[in-house]
């Protein structure tokens, strides 16, 4: 293990690779710091430039920028993720009491260590998980599809129809074009084109970016600018806080680490609960819960552990069974497979190299995410200064290379527009985005699976339930919607459609 | 979107009549067998989006008819994302014939324009500017870095 990691920081440490980490990185920042843009939104816009890079270059450019994205943004009292809700409840007070630069300081060094304990745990689970999933099956990956699609319909919303619904409509999308077994076109309607199906990329920018955009346009011109408070840094030596107040955070640290790491492996709940869920559990362990909510450093600290822990942990299913947990590690897994990488346990056994350098990105892009964020900070917020009525139709025109450069077709273009139309329609009518792009990227996978089974177990259905791993991961399936039905009705969330 | 109730109603017709579209397309892929073949997984998903069109249906039905108008609502400028769309149709559907640098400059000015916010004035000088810089960046960097060659439309004369 230690010879690859030598190998892969030797990738990393080129001259080429990490200027890329670090241009990725800041960009990241930026995305996640301005409201409107998103670090997912980064990723599909950068994925076209990666085509001319090499795999090792072009997954690190792409790392750099998942983990820039997840930056604590919220701290210049930015409007805007949910990953950050927590941070505000404390960050907030100990900012206008002129403690900015503290809250500042405990976020960017708290996120940086749940960020480098995530990668940590991901460095020691991924490659067992990876052994085990070898001997996995059609029958154990159906099973584990199921179960992920399942999971993220129906905890992406309250509303488990329409989580359902985006679900299923993502797997729609995903049966056009040539049949897995029988090789038989289905809803091409006779168009050539649609014969090999849509394209991840198109569908992921055009979910993601052209629908933001036309979100934006939206209220873009009667919009009152958000005032952001700046953090004033003189005189603060350091981080902005003492050793004193760091260890005192030992266990709290610990506790949001484990939180966000371990929602960040399950699918369709990710940053946006793990960060709440950790403050609470901080306040219920804390000597002084009535202190929560007025500025103390606990509270900063829980959630942006949390919040950044689950980097590492969404890495786990992604890199060892090519499931992605969230929109951000789809679009990731949209950037494997441009470069011909397949995720899955077969990766860490043909491309270890590639595995290792993808960790050394990860590690060497939180310590740049750590320093841009803490002493780049002024300058990043004079970025956003940038009117978002010029940046966003140059970010469309970006989108609409970056599909062109699939295939060189315009009929890739028409794609992102539809689906920017379907996102933009989803956002409207309240249904999650989530589980849409999960669907599309798990429903071949459960779809090919499925039939593979079939066709070694000679069409018998009960296999899937008998055979434990299979039938695990199935069983849970139907509780999650068992245990989804039962809340709604005790909560009479007022019917389905509430 | 003044009223809920009235939306969900109609997200529950869209989920009806996209489960039944594509049960109705699901018949028509060619079969190879009787058995499972490659109409099955659609067979199940257009009959699961039906059941959910008919649930969400029912649910609408079942919600009290309320007015809302919060501020979200009320904040929605449509008339700014028709235009929008109809640029990005607009740009899209001559980028091949006109040549993705020309377009491209059009398309930023008329966006640019449209996106201005009410309390400003439009500056030309800087939409110019961005127009030109942008649309000749990126087909410069994309065409000589990464190889990719973007439609040139009217500009072709000037490479012959």
């Amino acid at each position: 293990m230690l010879e690859l990691f030598q190998q892969g920081f030797e990738a990393v440490l080129t001259f080429q690779i990490f200027g890329l980490v670090l241009f990725g990185t800041v960009v990241g920042i930026i995305f996640g710091a301005i409201p409107g843009l998103t670090s997912t939104m980064a990723v599909a816009l950068f994925l076209p430039i990666t085509y001319g890079l090499g795999p090792a270059a072009g997954i690190s450019l792409l790392v750099s920028l998942f983990i820039g994205g997840t930056s604590s943004a919220i701290l210049l009292k930015i409007p805007g993720t949910p990953a950050s809700v927590a941070t505000t409840w404390d960050g907030g007070p100990m900012m206008e009491r002129g403690d900015g630069a503290k809250a500042l300081g405990l976020g960017v060094v708290f996120s940086f260590m749940g960020t480098i304990l995530s990668i940590v745990a991901l460095v020691f689970i991924a490659p067992t998980l990876a052994k085990m999933a070898l001997s996995f099956g059609p029958h154990e990956y159906f099973g584990i599809a199921i179960f992920s699609l399942t999971l993220i319909a129906s905890l992406s919303t309250s509303s488990m129809v329409k989580g359902i619904f985006s679900g299923v409509i993502g797997f729609m999308f995903a049966t056009v074009g040539i049949a897995p077994v029988d090789a038989i076109p289905r809803f091409t309607f006779g168009q050539v084109n649609l014969n090999s199906g849509f394209e991840i990329l198109t569908v992921l920018i055009g979910v993601f970016a052209i629908a933001e955009i036309i979100k934006v346009a939206e209220e873009v011109k009667y919009e009152k600018q958000a005032a952001i408070k700046q953090v004033d840094m003189k005189g603060i030596k350091g981080f902005g806080f003492s050793m004193a107040e760091f260890f005192e955070q030992k266990w709290n640290f610990l506790r949001s680490s484990l939180i966000g790491i371990g929602i960040g492996i399950l699918p369709g709940i990710g940053a946006g609960t793990s960060n709440i869920l950790s403050y609470i559990a901080a306040k219920k362990q804390s000597k002084t819960p009535e202190l929560f909510g007025k500025g103390i450093n606990d509270g900063v600290v829980a959630s942006e552990t949390a919040n950044n822990a689950g980097i590492g942990g969404a890495m786990i299913p992604l890199l060892t069974l090519g499931i992605p947990g969230d929109a951000v590690s789809a679009m990731m897994l949209g950037g494997f497979m441009i470069h011909g990488i397949q995720p899955g346990p077969l990766l860490f056994v043909s491309q270890g190299v590639l595995v290792y350098t993808i960790f050394a990105a990860l590690i060497v892009s939180s310590v740049m995410m750590l320093v841009c964020e803490f002493y780049g900070m002024r300058i990043f917020v004079k970025l956003l200064a940038v009117p978002k009525h010029v940046l966003l139709p140059v970010i469309l025109v970006l989108c609409v290379v970056g599909a062109f450069g699939l295939g060189s077709r315009i009929f890739d273009i028409w794609t992102i527009l539809i689906f920017g139309l379907v996102g933009y329609g989803f956002v409207k009518f309240g249904v999650p985005q989530a589980p849409f792009i999960i669907g599309f990227i798990l429903g071949p996978m459960a779809e090919t699976n499925l039939r593979r089974s079939l066709m070694l177990s000679d069409n018998n259905f009960m296999d899937f339930l008998t055979q434990p791993i299979s039938g695990t991961f199935i069983g849970l399936a139907i509780l999650s919607i068992v245990w989804h039905v039962v809340q709604m009705i005790r909560g009479k969330s007022g019917g389905v459609a509430s | 979107m003044a009223n809920k109730k009235r939306n969900e109603f109609f997200l529950g017709l869209i989920m009806l009549f996209v489960g039944l579209g594509y049960l109705w397309a699901t018949a028509n892929v060619p079969r190879k067998s009787e058995g499972i073949d490659a109409s099955f997984v659609p067979y199940i998903l257009g009959s699961i989006c039906s059941v959910l069109g008919v649930l969400q249906l029912l649910g609408a039905a079942r919600l009290v008819a309320v007015t809302t108008s919060d501020a979200n609502d009320s904040s929605v400028d449509y008339p700014t994302v028709w235009k929008t769309l109809v640029l990005i149709v607009a740009y899209v559907a001559l980028l091949s014939w006109v040549g993705f640098p020309v377009v491209t400059i059009a398309y930023l000015m008329a966006q640019f324009y449209v996106l201005t916010p009410a309390d400003q004035k439009p500056n030309w000088v800087l939409y110019a500017l961005v127009s030109v810089v942008a649309a000749a960046g990126v087909y410069l960097l994309f065409r000589h870095a990464f190889d990719l060659m973007l439609p040139l439309g009217w500009l072709d004369f000037a490479t012959e």
